[in-house]
């Protein structure tokens, strides 16, 4: 059986006669930008009659991790890990094939304005901790105004029991960056796995504004126009909640000191290898124990950013870890122009901000774009992967150098490890990009 | 027993006592209004239970003057632990030193001279630094560090300045702050804008300039800190402590940890933490358009990324100056620093489970998990509506609204010491458009007979009705001019006691005696009609009829109850239409029963004494014909205690409509058609 997991959901799943619609709604909005002016609130309430309907299933299991220094003793995980395509959705059946084996960090959901979201959460249980009749959710992290059944909090609505499904509903007026997790017992929960990236793209994609057809926001203007876009999950691990929930033993929350450091829950140079799904392949894989060290592909979101020279690139950034990291891309630019799923803009007044150095707390997220230069021969530089031919490497990184190390060590040969990943400008042009975070092998 | 084993069922136990112990928390949380009404250490008389409360200090003139007190005390936290804290106090009455963390909220107006007498008791020299104020002066005490301290055990020291710009800021001691600001030396100190930063509308106030509007009902202060319970501990014993080795193990607001923030103002159960940091709005409408205000103070030393569910707040200020608008879902604050929000609830989908439901199935509610078996949710999706949990799930939900927490989400912080679900922490509280409101659940008729429709048809503003006709019967015998004793043929559906008018053919006559049986004493020739002679069998009505809707399950501590009636008259008493009725329109009453004046009894029949007309406006009797429905809403200020019902009546509220048609010489016949009946009211 092959474990290997889905990444991102949503975008590229969805059928050709949506995409019509949504160019022929998207024409619409336009006008209205335009002749409001505003963008705050812009197309929020609004409804088109033809929006489209996306039903989605995930599954919430137990598994193992890779990360340096464990390479023989993984990392025990919890997380969500999608089963859409799976034509029998039974809770027999996916506990049959899917209990076990899940992702450190969870898939990319990628949804569009205003669209209907029908999310379907199946609790397998775990199988290293039969005992642990933990219950999981889905916290849509930042959404506005859901009901408390949506929201995902046990404590002031439900949860979903093991061997149980509960159907969740969105319909996202607010377009932007946000991020997702459990949210049963998330102190524990979200450290030990359950998190990752949604966002929700603006009604005027698919329109021509400032020349793109692909933003950020409904910005009016073109100014959150990107050729690519990559989200970026930032976390820390913990070993004591991950050894202690494997090994039956407690871990005091407050005695919190991560020993590593992931981009989409990876270490870096891990972090630049590719994605594990739409047939690209990581090389990442984890001996399961509870399978007899069958290999799972557990970590399947790459943070690689492949791009071509002056095409200009959205960063979507989300940290659920549990401190505050300050990224830096030395040698380019980093311009934010959005956070917490808001235009950065008061009214008329551009409140975009250039910076050199990103901070980002956790629980909060920052839309960044970046002009990728020109191709350099005299950069440093590598070749890859395959017959890609050679690229300027730039590294996207956490200034502080203990979040760059592994359980307190670089890594091999003293390169760094943990929160650090590649922004490769390549000389011969990628194709254009189909789904977000794509890689190219 | 295997080791293995073994520690399998210690894990089991912790995390059964745990559950335990959070289900008790939630428990006294929604429970303390009901259990304790309120307990004023440390808060002026008359507080409000949810939101920011200030201590008043003196003011004359133009100085407005704070008398405070550094003394030690000790703060309860959720797991059962008891911190040594020092803080400052309030010297005045009705305070009197009593301790409490964090110190006093200081609010004052842009401009004022502001003057802070501190009294220290504490061991060593202390002292208050008012980070954002200009020119402090102090008089008396001595020179310390960074500002004038006064000395321990009894010292004092006298602190003035101007306030300056309007906004939220911190006060803290000035004098060994490694160890005094983290024992609790702190506290919040508002400076609210002035008449010409911001201009008096009645219902509004300012953070800053008019820009910055809110509805003052709506005020929260979060004032988030941290306790390393080792420093504390040391402090209490003389012990040392290394500062580089600190570690916060409580994370606080407003000086408690979730679940405590929940409490009430004031609540006995933490009599040295008086600050509750529940946030109640509730959504936006027409009439009700000012957002809430939050203020967010650090005191810690830590950075906090706090992160509100349910809405975006916009952050309008930093350390008191207005900053241009960004919109949050997640914010981290740094230490020492203050951020204003700006909340409203404008809700774009109103999902309503019969106009508008969700487009998912709803889940039976049997197949999910209510963690510990204690809950805020209501049983639905929808705001305003309650439902039903499985059996076995205790219900913190008063009717139907929403709760969020927000709190921090380095999730590390979001526990007390090992216990998640804790630390810093507190919930939003969304309540219904108007507050919570409630639909009759009967109708009792104490004075007419039902024409059609039932109770039901009263919850919602449409086209069923609720039907009361005038009570009729007949004379077996003819009626003599002079005859002051008459029998009628039924008493049944008149009123039982009091006096009240009848009709035979023109007259009206008032009964005066023998309500209740057949045999009536009436005075002839009422209301400007003349006594006449009645042949037998003559039809006998009242004038009025009388009805009362009942409302179960009203909290006890609801205040502020709004009464709202729409209804018309109709001049038939038969048939499923409504025949105009335009002329010498029927006189509509609508009381409310007042419990206290004789319980049960005072509401039982159409004239007991426990009917109370309700208030103006609008003023009553009102003339309700059949060309418009009337629609009418009454409020009830303050707290509703006589007005819901104990003991066997617990949770009741009834609200009687009395009709009455009278025109003389020819009195005329109509009937009662209600449309709708609701009460809506502040939940405690």
């Amino acid at each position: 059986m092959d474990h290997r997991q889905g990444g991102v959901l949503g975008w590229d799943q969805i059928a050709p006669s949506r995409r019509d619609f949504l160019k022929a709604a998207g024409v619409g909005v336009l006008f209205t930008t335009v002749a409001g002016g505003v963008v705050g609130g812009l197309g929020r309430g609004l409804r088109p009659a033809s929006a489209a309907t996306q039903t989605l299933s995930l599954v919430a299991t137990d598994g193992y991790a890779t990360v340096p220094g464990r390479e023989n003793d993984p990392l025990y995980i919890f997380g969500f890990h999608d089963v859409t395509s799976d034509p029998d959705q039974s809770v027999s059946h996916l506990v049959s094939q899917y209990k076990g084996h899940t992702q450190m960090s969870a898939p990319t959901l990628d949804f569009l304005q205003n669209d209907d979201m029908k999310i379907t959460l199946t609790n397998l249980g775990l199988v290293q901790r039969p005992d642990l009749t933990d219950s999981h959710t889905i916290h849509w992290h930042g959404f506005d105004i859901p009901s408390p059944l949506n929201d995902g909090v046990p404590e002031v609505s439900v949860a979903v029991p093991i061997g149980k499904q509960l159907t969740y509903f969105y319909r996202p007026h607010r377009e932007g960056t946000y991020m997702w997790h459990c949210h049963f017992e998330d102190v524990e929960h979200v450290q030990m796995g359950m998190t990752g990236i949604v966002f929700v793209r603006p009604l005027q994609d698919g329109t021509s504004v400032g020349g793109f057809t692909k933003f950020a926001y409904n910005d009016g203007d073109g100014s959150t126009g990107y050729h690519r876009h990559f989200a970026i999950l930032l976390n820390e691990v913990w070993s004591n909640f991950h050894d202690g929930d494997r090994d039956i033993q407690e871990s005091i929350a407050t005695d919190y000191e991560p020993q590593w450091f992931t981009l989409n829950g990876r270490t870096y140079p891990q972090t630049t290898l590719p994605n594990d799904h739409h047939g690209e392949a990581s090389g990442i894989t984890t001996p399961n124990p509870n399978y007899d060290d069958a290999p799972d592909v557990s970590q399947p979101n790459s943070s690689l950013v492949q791009v071509n020279p002056g095409e200009r690139v959205l960063l979507r950034l989300a940290n659920l870890g549990y401190q505050q990291h300050a990224m830096q891309l030395p040698g380019i630019p980093l311009h934010v122009i959005g956070q917490d799923a808001s235009l950065l803009r008061d009214g008329t007044t551009d409140l975009s901000y250039v910076t050199n150095t990103l901070y980002i707390g956790p629980g909060e997220a920052r839309d960044v774009l970046f002009d990728a230069p020109a191709y350099d021969a005299a950069r440093p530089s590598g070749s890859g992967p395959g017959a890609r031919g050679p690229y300027n490497v730039y590294y996207f990184k956490n200034r502080d150098w203990r979040r760059l190390s592994s359980l307190g060590s670089p890594g091999p040969g003293g390169s760094p490890s943990g929160m650090m990943t590649e922004v490769r400008v390549y000389q011969n042009p990628l194709p254009a990009q189909q789904y977000v975070s794509q890689t190219y092998v | 027993m295997s080791e293995h084993a073994e520690m399998r069922r210690g894990r089991k136990a912790t995390m059964a006592r745990r559950t335990r112990r959070l289900g008790l928390a939630l428990a006294l949380a929604a429970g303390s209004a009901v259990l304790i009404p309120g307990h004023a250490d440390a808060l002026p008389p008359g507080f409000a239970k949810i939101g920011m409360v200030c201590t008043p200090g003196s003011v004359s003139g133009t100085t407005h003057t704070f008398n405070l007190i550094a003394n030690t005390g000790y703060a309860d936290t959720p797991d059962g632990n008891s911190i040594f804290m020092w803080s400052y106090a309030n010297r005045d009455a009705p305070d009197n030193d009593h301790f409490q963390s964090p110190g006093p909220v200081l609010c004052v107006t842009e401009g004022e001279t502001v003057v802070v007498n501190l009294t220290n008791t504490l061991p060593e020299p202390a002292s208050i630094v008012f980070p954002g104020q200009e020119a402090v002066t102090a008089a008396g005490g001595s020179a310390g560090l960074l500002t004038t301290e006064a000395a321990a055990s009894g010292g004092t020291v006298s602190y003035s300045f101007t306030a300056g710009n309007p906004g939220t800021y911190l006060y803290q001691s000035g004098s060994d702050q490694a160890k005094q600001v983290e024992m609790g030396l702190y506290g919040a100190l508002i400076v609210r804008p002035n008449s010409t930063t911001c201009p008096v509308v009645a219902g509004t106030a300012c953070a800053y300039g008019a820009a910055t509007r809110f509805n003052p009902g709506r005020e929260y202060l979060l004032l988030l800190s941290e306790i390393d319970p080792v420093l504390h501990h040391a402090v209490e014993t003389n012990g040392t402590y290394d500062i580089n080795a600190r570690r916060a193990r409580y994370f606080t607001i407003n000086g408690r940890e979730f679940p405590d923030t929940l409490q009430d103002n004031g609540t006995a159960l933490q009599p040295n933490q008086p600050y509750g940091s529940l946030v109640k709005i509730q959504p936006n409408t027409p009439t009700n358009t000012q957002p809430a205000l939050i203020r967010m103070i650090n005191a810690g030393l830590l950075n906090h990324p706090f992160h509100p569910h349910g809405n975006h707040t916009t952050q309008i200020a930093q350390d008191g100056r207005s900053v241009a608008r960004t919109e949050h879902f997640g914010e981290t604050i740094g230490s020492g620093q203050t951020l204003d929000y700006l909340i409203r609830w404008d809700d774009q989908d109103q999902w309503d489970p019969t106009s508008n439901p969700l487009p998912v199935p709803q889940p039976n509610y049997r197949n999910l998990t209510f963690k510990d078996g204690n809950t805020f949710y209501s049983g639905t999706p929808y705001l305003g509506y309650k439902g039903t949990l499985p059996t076995g799930t205790v219900s913190q939900n008063v009717c139907g609204e929403w709760y969020f927490p927000w709190h921090s989400h380095a999730l590390n912080e979001f526990a007390n010491f090992d216990e998640a679900f804790g630390g810093m922490a507190t919930l939003l509280r969304v309540d219904p458009p108007g507050g919570c409101f409630a639909g009759p659940t009967g109708t009792t008729i104490v004075g007419g007979v039902l024409k059609g429709g039932t109770f039901a048809a009263l919850a919602v503003d449409d086209a069923a009705y609720y039907q009361v006709n005038p009570k009729t019967t007949t004379r077996p015998t003819a009626t003599t001019i002079g005859a002051t004793t008459i029998t009628v043929a039924s008493a049944s559906g008149f009123p039982t006691s009091g006096t009240y008018y009848i009709r035979i053919d023109n007259e009206v006559m008032q009964v005066t005696g023998g309500q209740g049986t057949t045999t009536w004493t009436v005075a002839r020739g009422q209301l400007g009609t003349t006594a006449a002679t009645h042949a037998t069998g003559a039809t006998v009505t009242a004038l009025a009829n009388d009805w009362y809707a009942s409302f179960t399950g009203v909290p006890t501590g609801a205040s502020n109850i709004k009464v709202t009636y729409k209804g018309k008259n109709c001049s038939n008493t038969t048939g499923t239409t409504c025949s105009a009725l335009t002329l010498n329109l029927p006189q509509q009453t609508v009381k409310i029963c007042n419990w206290t004046i004789a319980g049960a009894a005072g509401c039982s029949s159409s004239t007991s004494a426990g009917w109370v007309t309700l208030p103006a406006p609008p003023a009553q009797p009102q003339g309700v014909g059949s060309t418009l429905e009337v629609s009418s809403t009454w409020t009830l200020p303050g707290a509703g205690t006589a007005y819901v019902g104990t003991g066997t009546y617990k949770g009741q509220v009834r609200i009687l409509v009395h009709t009455q048609r009278w025109t003389a010489p020819s009195p005329t016949a109509f009937s009662t058609w209600g449309n709708l009946m609701k009460i809506v009211y502040d939940a405690p």
